[in-house]
C-alpha cells in the first residue's frame, strides 16, 4: 500500500454543535500526488486539515498519516508532515531568519544557536538558498511586523518546508497575495514536490490552482461529494459546448437538426457536442460561420455546478 | 532545487532538550526586544521590596525575636521568582493570540518540552527580578553574603519550574489575556500572603493552614531560609521543615501540577 494519507469514517463534532462539521468521509492520498480538497466556506476543511495535522481531536473514525495513527502516534505523525496555515502563525516580534530558525531547532534540525551568524553552515546555506528562491533575502533579518503578507506567506512556506516533509499541507496559502506572488509560490512548491516527491495537501478558494492538481476531492456540508482527478470530475460534471453562428442561422439551426443537435439560442448559438467530436459537427455544417469557438470547461465551472446540483452551500 | 537539505538528529534526548533550549531561548530573546519589560522586572522589588517591605519592617516587625530585613529579603528574593515567572507564563496566551501556540503544537516533540521551555523562558525575567530584589535589598542595608546568594541561585532553578507548574494549572487552558491577568493575580497573591514570604506563618492555624501547606511556595522559601539561616541561633524559630522534606514537598508538587497543567494545555487545543 501506497497511500500517505488515509481517512476513514472520519466525524468531528465540536462541542455544542449540533451537527458534525465533518461526517463520516473517507479518502486516500497516495505518496507524492497533488491532492487539493475543495469546499465551500464552513465546508470542513479547515477541520480536517486540523485532525490530519494533530491539532485538533476528531470524535470517531481513523486517519493514518505516512502509516502512523495521527491520534496514538501524533507525534510520529507530526515529524512527517509540514503545514501552512489558513491564518499566518509567524511571531511578530521575531524577524524573519529567527522565526526560521524558531522552527528548524524546534523540529530537531540543527543545534540552537543565539545568532544566525553562530548557526551551522548548513542552515546557514539553506536559509539564504531558500530565501533568494521566494525573493525575501532582502527581508530575511527584517522583523515580521515590517513584512507585507506577502513575504510573510513566502517565509512561511520557508518555514514549512526547512524539515523537508513527507506531507505538506496547505490550508489557502495563497489567500491575500497578488498574482504574481501566487504565481512565484506554486513554482516553488512545484520546485520542491518534484524534487523531493513532497505529497502535498491543498485547500483553497482559487479553484484555478487545483486545476494542475493529481486528485480532487469536493467536501460540502462536513461530506464528502465527488472525488477525482480534475479532467474526469470536468468530463462528469460539463460537457464541452460550441459557440457557433453564420450569417444564415435558420440554415445553421437546420444543419444542426439534423444531427439530432439542439442548440441553445442566444447572442450566438451554443451547441453541446454530447458524444460527437467538435470536428465531428464542424464537417456536418456548411453554412458559412461567423463565429466558432470550443469552449473547454474549468474546474471552477464543474466546482460551481456540483455544489449547484448538491442544492447550494453550507450556510 | 539544491541539495542542501537539513537531516533531523536521530536522538530523541537531544530533539527534546534542544526544543527546550530553543523555546526558553525566544522568550529571553522577546526580553531583549522589549527593554521596557526588563525595566519594569528590576523596578518591581522597589514597590514589593522596598515600599511593602519597608513598611512592614517600620511598623510591624518588633518582637518577632529575629531580624525581620533579613527574613523579608529571602522571602521577596522567593517570591519574586514566583511571581515573575508566573506572570511570564501569560505569553502562553499572547502566543495564542497570535497564533504561534500552533506552531509549537505541530512540531515533533513532547508538550512537556514545550511547558517547560516556556518555564524557564520565564524565569529569565525572574532573575533580573531577584537581581533587583538584591539592589534594594542592598539600598536598605539588608545582604547576604557570597555563600548564601550562590546557593539561593543554585535554588532558582527549581523554584522557577515550580512556579511555572503551578502557573500552567490555570494560564494552560485560558485563551484571553484578560482572565490571564487575573489569573496571575489569583495564583500570586495568596502565594504571597500565606507562604511566609512577608508575614511569619509559624501561628496559622486552621483553613489558613491547610492552604500555605498546599503551596509551593511555603515550601520553596522554608528550604531558602533553612540554607540562609543555616547554623544561626534564629534557624529554629524560622525554618519551618528539615530541608529534606522541604525538597520532596517541592519535586513532588512541581511534578503534579506539571503533569496536570500540561494536560489541560495540550488539551486545551486540541479539543474543541
Amino acid at each position: 500500500m501506497n497511500a500517505m494519507i488515509e481517512v476513514k469514517e472520519l466525524t468531528k463534532q465540536y462541542n455544542k454543535a449540533k451537527v458534525p462539521a465533518v461526517d463520516h468521509i473517507d479518502f486516500s492520498v497516495e505518496k507524492g500526488e497533488f491532492f487539493a480538497f475543495l469546499g465551500p466556506n464552513g465546508a470542513g476543511k479547515t477541520t480536517t486539515i486540523s485532525i490530519l495535522t494533530t491539532t485538533l481531536s476528531k470524535t470517531s473514525g481513523s486517519v493514518l498519516i505516512a502509516g502512523y495513527d495521527a491520534e496514538k502516534e501524533a507525534r510520529r505523525v507530526r515529524e512527517k508532515v509540514g503545514i501552512i496555515f489558513q491564518e499566518p502563525s509567524l511571531d511578530p516580534q521575531l524577524s524573519a531568519e529567527e522565526n526560521i530558525r524558531f522552527h528548524a531547532c524546534l523540529y530537531g534540525m540543527v543545534s540552537y544557536r543565539p545568532t544566525f551568524r553562530m548557526m551551522p553552515a548548513a542552515y546557514r546555506n539553506r536559509v539564504l538558498e531558500l530565501a533568494e528562491i521566494v525573493g525575501i533575502q532582502d527581508a530575511l533579518f527584517k522583523p515580521i511586523k515590517k513584512l507585507s503578507g506577502g513575504m510573510r506567506r513566502k517565509l512561511e512556506i520557508i518555514r514549512s518546508l526547512i524539515h523537508t516533509p513527507d506531507v505538506l499541507f496547505l490550508d489557502e496559502p495563497s489567500s491575500g497575495l497578488d498574482a504574481v506572488s501566487r504565481r512565484s509560490l506554486w513554482e516553488y512548491i512545484d520546485a520542491s514536490r518534484r524534487a523531493n516527491g513532497t505529497t502535498v495537501f491543498l485547500t483553497t478558494h482559487y479553484i484555478d490552482e487545483a486545476e494542475l492538481v493529481d486528485k480532487v476531492c469536493i467536501i460540502n456540508k462536513g461530506k464528502i461529494g465527488i472525488a477525482g482527478p480534475p479532467e474526469e470530475m470536468k468530463e462528469n460534471l460539463l460537457k464541452r459546448e460550441l459557440v457557433l453562428d453564420a450569417e444564415d442561422r435558420g440554415k445553421l439551426i437546420s444543419e444542426l437538426s439534423h444531427m439530432g443537435l439542439t442548440p441553445q439560442i442566444g447572442k450566438h448559438l451554443i451547441v453541446p457536442t454530447g458524444s460527437r467530436s467538435a470536428q465531428e459537427i464542424i464537417a456536418g455544417i456548411g453554412s458559412k460561420l461567423t463565429v466558432l469557438n470550443v469552449t473547454e470547461p474549468s474546474l471552477e465551472d464543474a466546482y460551481v455546478e456540483y455544489l449547484i446540483q448538491e442544492g447550494g452551500v453550507a450556510a | 532545487m539544491s541539495e542542501l537539505i537539513l537531516q533531523r538528529r536521530e536522538s530523541r534526548v537531544f530533539r527534546e532538550l534542544n526544543a527546550v533550549v530553543t523555546i526558553a531561548a525566544r522568550d529571553i530573546l522577546l526580553s531583549f526586544k522589549s527593554p521596557g519589560s526588563l525595566i519594569m522586572m528590576m523596578a518591581m522589588p522597589i514597590v514589593m521590596m522596598g515600599m511593602l517591605g519597608g513598611s512592614l519592617a517600620q511598623n510591624m516587625a518588633g518582637g518577632l525575636g529575629f531580624n525581620f530585613g533579613q527574613y523579608m529579603l529571602t522571602g521577596m528574593l522567593v517570591n519574586m521568582l514566583f511571581m515573575v515567572t508566573v506572570m511570564g507564563m501569560t505569553s502562553l496566551v499572547e502566543d495564542h493570540t497570535t497564533d504561534f501556540t500552533q506552531e509549537m503544537m505541530i512540531s515533533p516533540v513532547s508538550r512537556y518540552s514545550i511547558v517547560i521551555g516556556k518555564i524557564l523562558g520565564s524565569s529569565f525575567g525572574a532573575i533580573v527580578s531577584m537581581a533587583g530584589t538584591l539592589i534594594v535589598g542592598l539600598i536598605m542595608g539588608i545582604t547576604l553574603n557570597f555563600g548564601q546568594l550562590l546557593m539561593i541561585l543554585v535554588l532558582s532553578p527549581l523554584m522557577c519550574l515550580s512556579a511555572g507548574a503551578l502557573a500552567m494549572i490555570i494560564i494552560g487552558s485560558i485563551k484571553s489575556s484578560k482572565m490571564a491577568n487575573i489569573a496571575v493575580m489569583i495564583i500570586v497573591m495568596p502565594q504571597m500572603f500565606l507562604s511566609g514570604a512577608i508575614i511569619p506563618i509559624t501561628q496559622s492555624s486552621g483553613i489558613l493552614l491547610v492552604l500555605n501547606r498546599m503551596m509551593p511556595m511555603t515550601y520553596c522559601l522554608d528550604l531558602v531560609r533553612a540554607v540562609v539561616y543555616a547554623g544561626t541561633p534564629e534557624y529554629d524559630s524560622v525554618v519551618l521543615f528539615n530541608p529534606i522534606l522541604n525538597c520532596a514537598a517541592i519535586i513532588a508538587l512541581t511534578v503534579g501540577c506539571l503533569i496536570i497543567g500540561t494536560y489541560f494545555f495540550a488539551r486545551s487545543e486540541r479539543k474543541k
